[in-house]
């Protein structure tokens, strides 16, 4: 049935949404429904030649309807696509925001995913099961770009910084994961794991937001 | 005092405010309306970000400069002036942040006239055009091209669907009132006229409300 692998897309799609992690791209599926569109459209060439370019759909009122649903599909299925794909970059984009690291962001994602919600079975590190097809990682790849320069006009705001109102100058942090030393104006902290210390808010977002801290209420 | 008086004090004939006070003011007031309206509104043409941005430059300044002091009374300075700039940059990080979504959401619907892309300050206008260009592209790449000719584009109008999505203007919105005024309200069945005055808050469309607020009678809030 025409729209039956589009529908599959879409569905995809949806579930995306309220997954934490990106699901693998669907290469089979889209090159299904892409090719689907390329024969409609062949059909509704081989149905309009003999015409040569004088039909008239009141003549020949079967093949006007079977142009009609053709048609329908044909934006259907496109439809379905970019639905799909801009789900996907959507998903992406937010991931660029949020500071994830681009390079090695298809394989690092699953596992972030899994360790998230804490179970182990999910790890595919290599590049060869990426959940991205090629054209997302240079999609990827060239947003990044582009918020980096939208970001570069207001350096001294830090765009990705938090969007929570900031209440206290200081917190208290929690160390989950060994981060080093790094550098306040208050001298330098050696974070070790599981120490706790209190901080101004400004020099650990970035820290937070990469999972090495936890904030303390 | 409260955000709130803050806001009512806002009043073109004060000159008694100085220049930073009303720019700050000005800001949470662009700040709390363009996270209200349904759409993108007008970027502030008046320099208000270039001011903005130099007080923060210098504010860090100062900072950096105080840091060296090891003297108590610098140092409890020291943190209000932190809190301080940490909130204006949050005012300043969210405002931008709130269009940048806007944008991003309809995108070739905010490029699509010039009057609507005046709205857009330069560096977003820049953003938005180049956004635009690498999803078409990533589109092409992944599956559009080996679509028929006639199927490629984005903008489609045909059949009385517009692939364009734009906001929906006539989403419900909070206003208050900043002088006494009838308000015109489209309904769903009747249009009414209402009487309303001088802090009064209204619930109503934002296609009704936009006249009002652009004219200086309402408010966002």
């Amino acid at each position: 049935m025409y729209g039956d692998l589009g529908i599959k897309l879409v569905q995809h799609a949806k579930r995306t949404q309220n997954l934490a992690h990106l699901p693998p791209y669907q290469t089979e599926l889209v090159r299904a429904v892409t090719r689907e569109v390329r024969d409609l459209n062949k059909d509704v060439d081989d149905l309009l030649e003999p015409f040569q370019g004088s039909f008239d759909p009141s003549e020949d009122q079967a093949i006007a309807y079977t142009l009609l649903v053709n048609h329908i599909s044909m934006r259907r299925n496109k439809r379905c696509l970019l639905a799909y794909h801009r789900t996907r970059t959507d998903k992406l984009e937010e991931l660029v925001w949020n500071g994830v690291d681009v390079v090695d962001l298809s394989g690092q994602q699953v596992r972030d995913a899994g360790a998230s919600r804490g179970n182990t079975g999910v790890a595919s590190g290599d590049g060869s099961t990426s959940s991205l097809s090629p054209q997302e990682e240079d999609y990827v790849r060239q947003y990044g770009d582009l918020l980096a320069a939208y970001k570069g006009q207001w350096t001294d705001i830090d765009l990705t910084g938090s969007l929570e109102p900031p209440r206290d100058l200081f917190i208290d942090v929690r160390v989950l994961k060994d981060a080093g030393e790094i550098q306040t104006e208050y001298g330098a902290i050696t974070l070790t794991k599981n120490s706790q210390f209190y901080v101004r808010q400004g020099d650990v977002e970035r820290l937070i937001a990469q999972g090495y801290l936890q904030k303390l209420s | 005092m409260d955000i709130d008086d803050i806001l009512r004090e806002v009043d073109p004939a004060s000159h008694g405010i100085p220049l930073e006070t009303r720019d700050l003011q000005a800001l949470t007031r662009l700040w709390v309306a363009e996270r209200s309206a349904p759409e993108l509104l007008n970027w502030p043409a008046d320099g208000l970000f270039e001011r903005v941005n130099s007080k923060i430059k210098s504010q860090i300044e100062r900072i950096e400069d105080m840091t060296g002091d090891m003297d108590p009374k610098t140092n409890f300075a020291l943190i209000v002036i932190q809190t301080e700039l940490e909130r204006y940059k949050f005012l300043v990080r969210s405002y931008l942040r709130t269009r940048i979504a806007k944008i991003d959401k309809h995108t070739l619907h905010y490029l699509s006239t010039e009057a609507l892309r005046q709205r857009l300050s330069p560096t977003e206008l820049a953003y938005a055009t180049r956004h635009q260009a690498l999803l078409h592209n990533h589109y092409l790449s992944s599956f559009l091209s080996s679509f028929p000719q006639r199927l490629q584009n984005l903008n489609d109008t045909a059949g009385n669907v517009s692939m364009i999505d734009s906001p929906d203007l006539d989403t419900a919105v909070f206003v208050r009132l900043l002088r006494d005024k009838d308000v015109y309200g489209k309904g769903t069945d009747v249009d009414t006229i209402l009487p309303a005055a001088n802090g009064d808050v209204l619930i109503m469309r934002w296609s009704s409300a936009k006249g009002l607020v652009e004219d200086g009678d309402a408010e966002l809030v």
